[in-house]
């Protein structure tokens, strides 16, 4: 006996891709994520330069950060090349594997160190602060700033950790509050430092770098003279960390992509040159040069400490500036830990690392399994550098220095060999002999090759550990890419989702906010025309936008089926996931399974409750056909008299239809 | 209002604001295009195809139009395309023609269900049939008649209409529901 007509039970199970709901942040919060990491050296970078160079480190440390400009021009041009760029992405496509895995593994090396470089001094500033504090309050405890250091650091990597299997909004989230706390911080430091200016009056630093046989290291003295200023340099570059992570947040920067883009990089530019910048001048005019060395490890304490004013209330002082310290410390902890999971997500979509290193967390949907590993790097840095930041410091170059060295040639490279047209480009190009010169890029790459050799020579430490790091991910990244490549011939990159289903389509439901709904019908990976118009036209601060596609299974009586997506569903929804990401436009993708595909995407918009159903053009169907079944099985199924409208996109056609 | 466009040109993502279904009707009831004389009662016994027959001449016998078999052919050339069988119980063939200004329907209740040749899973109750003039200021037309129609003829009008005894009952019926 046929089964009865059952109207409006086509759908019989339904799943909502939660991974895939990619939510966008602000520029703001970008820029607060990189400046976690970027800012959080002026709690740091006077007293590591000052060590290896003289006084006349905050001359070196604004040079640096004035070469931040140009740096940030060249990721926004390499990001808006590549959405999912950085300089592995760039490098691969400019120079081949080869050198992209080099670049990469020095990168990791920087981001390992960035981490704990940050932990480290974090504790050593509280360490300060406690040994400065215990005796006033009649304490006479004393903490061992090495050991303390060490412990803080690991305890700060695992909140970082924890927080970071979470997901991107908590994190984002810290950053903005971090930031918002550094600024008011900058803002009282900068108000009583000139006043303290107006009582004391002001010591510029000089110009003159003056080295010691460690900060020389195997370079010859007899070289110094002109190249003296390279080698000064080379010592601040560690100003510039964190620069790498834009290009990984540029993912989920929200539209219009790079407009935000370019937002975020002025912002970062003009903040860590603020702050980093005005600090470290501030620092060696007001501290007294009998007690900074004493600070070089807390050197903020110490201009606090240096200030006019009641005792008490400079004491006040060194604990906000500590405490404060200690949160932007933290956040570069984050920071390491999002910026290197995204460089070692980039690698195992292109099959360099092992397919089980991107498996999701069944809750949170995060890559885990990247995250316990950056973090158990971390944790090991730190334990070998035994609390010593100034090791850390002198190591910590080495990475940024040749990733962005890689990364200035890659995207020079790719200007002679892609001649597409850039969204962006770095300033300094000049036409010649009937074609463009990328004068500027070319400069840029020239110095950071300079400073990179003269660096290999005088930091012995990073020379080292750096080429050794370097060397084993390398050989770890090229064994993984064979045999992960072996593993997956054929393959190519699917986005990895975390699925929540049930029979029911009114679990979408749960997913969408906003009044205003359009439902954008998907299932051919080459024919996302319509999504990319929807994408384009719609803002999704207004507007859900949900992607669909239906599994059409035989009969009505339909059984439960596993959930879970098969190759051609993967393939569809890693395109749309990318195409999201390129728009930077929150989508909600799903998938269900049917016996026919116009009661299916009839009952989820309805379901949805839309005011649009948008469609690609059909290579099976005319478009009368479709518009014809759609008509019927919408007026079957519909329960209210709300109009909707249907439209067919496609490259040159579109037909719209109010029912 | 122009609700409908059809553009081979750049396509504009600006579209006329949507109207509601009321307003886009207004004026086209489905009782009004539905006569007794083409309503029908088959036999038992017969299959889609006979159906289809026996109603085609009708719509056409009562239009006045004596070459009923161009209208049938187009309409089972229709048919061959994607199904016009919906899960209610309602078949609905349709085609648009040339030659004709107004819309052309009739409706054959079947008092015991026969299969969709197409989709053997389901019955069909209720076979709405109708021909529409083949031009594009009246495919919105086309389309808002296939949308009213689904929408009239859900589950309960459809057993009471299997249920009724004439023509005239069943018009009744559906003109009873419309109004």
């Amino acid at each position: 006996m046929k089964p009865e007509p059952r109207p409006g039970r086509r759908v019989t199970e339904v799943v909502v891709l939660t991974t895939a709901m990619l939510s966008f942040i602000s520029f703001g919060r970008a820029a607060a994520i990189v400046l976690c990491d970027m800012a959080s050296t002026a709690w740091y970078i006077g007293g590591i330069v000052e060590t290896a160079i003289g006084p006349a480190a905050p001359w070196f440390i604004l040079a640096v950060l004035l070469c931040a400009a140009p740096f940030l021009a060249m990721y926004v041009e390499g990001s808006a090349m590549f959405v999912r760029g950085g300089v592995y992405k760039v490098v691969r496509h400019a120079m081949g594997g080869t050198l992209a895995k080099v670049s990469v593994s020095a990168l990791m090396f920087s981001y390992a160190l960035t981490g704990s470089i940050s932990a480290v001094s974090a504790g050593q500033y509280l360490a300060g602060l406690l040994n400065s504090a215990l005796p006033r309050l009649h304490i006479h405890w004393t903490v061992a700033p090495h050991l303390f250091s060490v412990l803080f650091a690991l305890a700060a990597v695992a909140y970082f950790w924890r927080q970071n299997v979470r997901g991107i909004e908590e994190s984002s989230d810290e950053a903005v509050r971090i930031m918002s706390l550094v600024a008011v911080m900058a803002v009282v430091i900068f108000v009583w430092s000139a006043y303290t200016i107006h009582v004391r009056g002001f010591r510029w630093p000089t110009f003159a770098p003056t080295f010691t046989s460690e900060s020389l290291g195997w370079f010859p003295p007899g070289w110094l003279g002109k190249l003296g200023v390279l080698v000064a340099f080379g010592h601040a570059f560690l100003g510039l960390s964190g620069l790498e992570t834009l290009a990984q947040v540029y993912r989920e920067m929200e539209a219009p992509k790079l407009k935000n883009l370019k937002r975020a990089a002025t912002t970062i530019f003009l903040s860590a040159l603020l702050l980093t910048g005005t600090i470290s001048f501030l620092a060696v005019g007001l501290i007294p040069d009998d007690v900074r060395l004493s600070y070089a490890n807390n050197l903020l304490s110490g201009l606090a400490m240096s200030m006019v004013g009641p005792h008490w209330a400079l004491l006040i002082l060194q604990t906000f500036v500590v405490l404060v310290g200690v949160l932007i410390l933290c956040g570069a902890v984050n920071t390491s830990i999002m910026g290197s999971n995204g460089v070692l997500n980039r690698l195992s979509e292109d099959r360099i690392l092992p397919e089980a290193l991107r498996h999701l967390h069944p809750r949170y949907g995060t890559t885990h399994r990247m995250i316990n590993l950056i973090a158990a790097m971390m944790a090991l840095t730190i334990v070998l550098c035994r609390g010593d930041v100034y090791v850390l410091g002198e190591a910590y170059a080495f990475g940024i220095i040749w990733s962005f060295a890689f990364k200035a040639a890659a995207v020079l490279v790719l200007r002679f060999k892609d001649h597409s047209k850039r969204e962006f480009k770095v300033s300094g190009n000049i036409a010649f002999w009937g074609r463009e010169w990328p004068v500027g890029l070319a400069t840029m790459f020239l110095l950071l090759l300079s400073v990179g050799f003269v660096n290999l020579l005088t930091k012995k430490i990073a020379t080292v550990s750096g080429i050794a790091f370097t060397a084993v991910f390398f050989a770890l990244f090229t064994i993984s890419e064979r045999l992960s490549r072996r593993a997956h011939a054929h393959d190519e990159h699917r986005e990895k989702f975390n699925l929540r289903s049930a029979d029911d389509l009114s679990i979408v439901r749960e997913e969408i906010e906003r009044s205003n709904r359009v439902l954008i019908a998907v299932r051919d990976p080459g024919n996302l025309y319509h999504l990319n118009k929807v994408l384009e036209t719609h803002d999704s601060e207004t507007t859900d936008m949900v992607v669909f596609t239906s599994r059409i299974r035989k009969g009505l009586g339909l059984v439960d089926e596993t959930v879970s997506m098969d190759n051609d569903e993967e393939k569809l929804f890693t395109r749309v996931i990318e195409a999201a990401e390129k728009h930077g436009k929150t989508i909600t993708p799903m998938l269900v399974v049917s016996n026919e595909p116009f009661y299916a995407i009839t009952q989820a918009a309805q379901a949805v409750g839309a005011s649009e159903v948008v469609f690609g053009v059909s290579a099976k169907l005319t478009t009368d056909a479709q518009l014809e079944r759609l008509a019927m099985t919408w007026g079957s199924l519909q329960t209210d008299k709300k109009p909707v409208r249907f439209r067919i996109l496609g490259p040159g056609v579109e037909h719209a239809v109010d029912l | 209002m122009s609700w409908f466009q059809k553009k081979p040109a750049e396509p504009s993502v600006e579209s006329p604001k949507a109207a509601p279904p009321e307003r886009v009707t207004k004026g086209l009831k489905v009782a009004s295009i539905l006569t007794s004389d083409t309503i029908l009662f088959p036999a038992a016994g017969q299959d889609k195809a006979a159906v289809l027959l026996a109603l085609a001449a009708a719509v056409c016998e009562k239009a006045g139009i004596s070459d009923w078999n161009s209208f049938l052919a187009k309409v089972q050339e229709r048919e061959q395309g994607i199904s016009t069988t919906l899960d209610t119980g309602l078949s609905l063939p349709h085609a648009r023609m040339d030659g004709i200004s107004n819309i052309l329907a009739g409706m054959a209740i079947l008092k015991k269900p026969i299969s969709d040749p197409k989709q053997a899973d389901l019955s069909i109750r209720v076979m709405f049939l109708f021909f529409s003039p083949n031009r594009q200021d009246a495919f919105p037309m086309h389309l808002q008649l296939l949308r009213g129609v689904s929408s009239l003829f859900q589950p309960p009008l459809i057993d009471q209409l299997t249920a009724s005894s004439s023509p005239a009952a069943a018009l009744e019926l559906v003109k009873k529901l419309e109004a």
